[in-house]
């Protein structure tokens, strides 16, 4: 056996017990190791030191000061009863929305319909009869034949205002 | 009362029925509190912490746990912030106080104790030293003599992970107090 699977089984010696066979093995190492019994030594020292002697009571009226803490808590905080189902409200919330607007992106929308003619002008405040008479006020007969053509181009084509 | 009732009641708030609880567990919350700060007002208020806790957490406690596991489980977890918080506090050991205890039952001379205590500073203090996962392990096994398997069951470790983990922190332990402790000399030669 090695120093190193010694210090294993030293270490592992000093919370349960080792095999026969192990223990045999363990002592025949460290009668002839002066390294390994001084590590030995050691590690009682330590441990002995961890262990405590004695450990001492919590302060006084330890559980009155705590469900008094804990009463003060409540207080600031919704009961215990009503947190359990809050989470659960919550949860179920998120759910319904995402439910929601899963719904939406999936719904297919209906397309946008063109405006005609009457309703643009209507929503867009303007007077039919004000272009007209634009075209009718030119004084010079080439330019008011030059924008009729330009008008009646621009209603063949469809083409918005 | 059984312990589930307990817990149940509790779940629904009944300030009675955790009052029981608390009496059950108080003394080992407070153990293993008083293992890793090793100051009794420091270990008062981290078990207080630790039941507030429990308490306003356990709507989310399922049975499939021991009740007892999962309180440990937090208590571990408010000792380990403790411990980040106070990583540089200097503790007082209170010599003087547990040498008379000692004088009273006849065992060690009043210089003899003085050494004894000024060694277990010393160790105490390289533990605090110790990287945390290594501290955690020993101070479970070794200040608060837990089992393997209880440890495990605490930190979500495997049994042999905890042994491989214990043995490594046993080792540093060592390591760093060889040179400190053979300077204060001792009755063991160390
Ligand atoms: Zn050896």
């Amino acid at each position: 056996m090695d120093c190193k699977k010694a210090e294993r089984f030293l270490l592992r010696s000093y919370d349960t017990a080792l095999e026969p066979e192990e223990k045999k093995r363990l002592q025949g190492h460290l009668e002839g190791c002066p390294s390994c019994r001084r590590k030995d030594r050691e590690y009682r020292e330590i441990l002995g030191h961890l262990r405590p002697d004695f450990i001492p009571e919590p302060l006084p009226y330890f559980r009155e000061r705590l469900l008094a803490r804990i009463r003060e808590k409540d207080k600031a905080a919704p009961a215990l009863f009503g947190l359990k189902w809050a989470h659960r409200a919550v949860l179920f919330f998120l759910a319904v929305q995402i439910l929601f607007g899963v719904g939406l992106l999936l719904t297919p929308r209906e397309k946008t319909r063109e405006l005609s003619r009457a309703e643009r002008l209507f929503l867009q405040n303007e007077n039919p009869l004000t272009e007209t008479a634009s075209l009718l006020n030119q004084q010079r007969a080439e330019d008011k034949n030059m924008m009729l053509i330009f008008a009646s181009l621009d209603d063949r084509n469809g083409g918005r205002r | 009362m059984d312990e589930r009732e307990l817990i149940r009641r509790s779940q629904q708030g009944d300030g009675e029925a955790f009052g029981v609880l608390i009496e059950r567990f108080k003394g080992k919350v407070f153990s293993l509190a008083y293992g890793f700060t090793q100051d009794r007002t420091a270990a008062d208020d981290l078990a207080q912490e630790v039941f507030i806790k429990a308490y306003f957490s356990l709507p989310r406690f399922k049975a499939r746990s021991e009740f007892g596991t999962w309180l440990y489980r937090i208590a571990v977890n408010h000792a380990k912030d403790f411990l980040r918080k106070n990583r540089s506090r200097q503790k007082d050991i209170s010599i003087d106080e547990i040498g008379e205890n000692r004088l009273a039952a006849g065992e060690k001379s009043q210089e003899d104790l003085r050494s004894v205590e000024e060694r277990r500073a010393t160790v105490l203090a390289a533990v605090e030293r110790l990287p945390e996962k290594y501290r955690v392990v020993l101070t479970l096994r070794d200040i608060e003599g837990m089992s393997y398997e209880d440890i495990a069951r605490i930190l979500d470790l495997s049994p042999g992970t905890v042994d491989s983990r214990l043995h490594r922190a046993r080792q540093k332990l060592r390591q760093r107090l060889t040179t400190s402790l053979n300077r204060q000399g001792g009755d063991d030669g160390l």
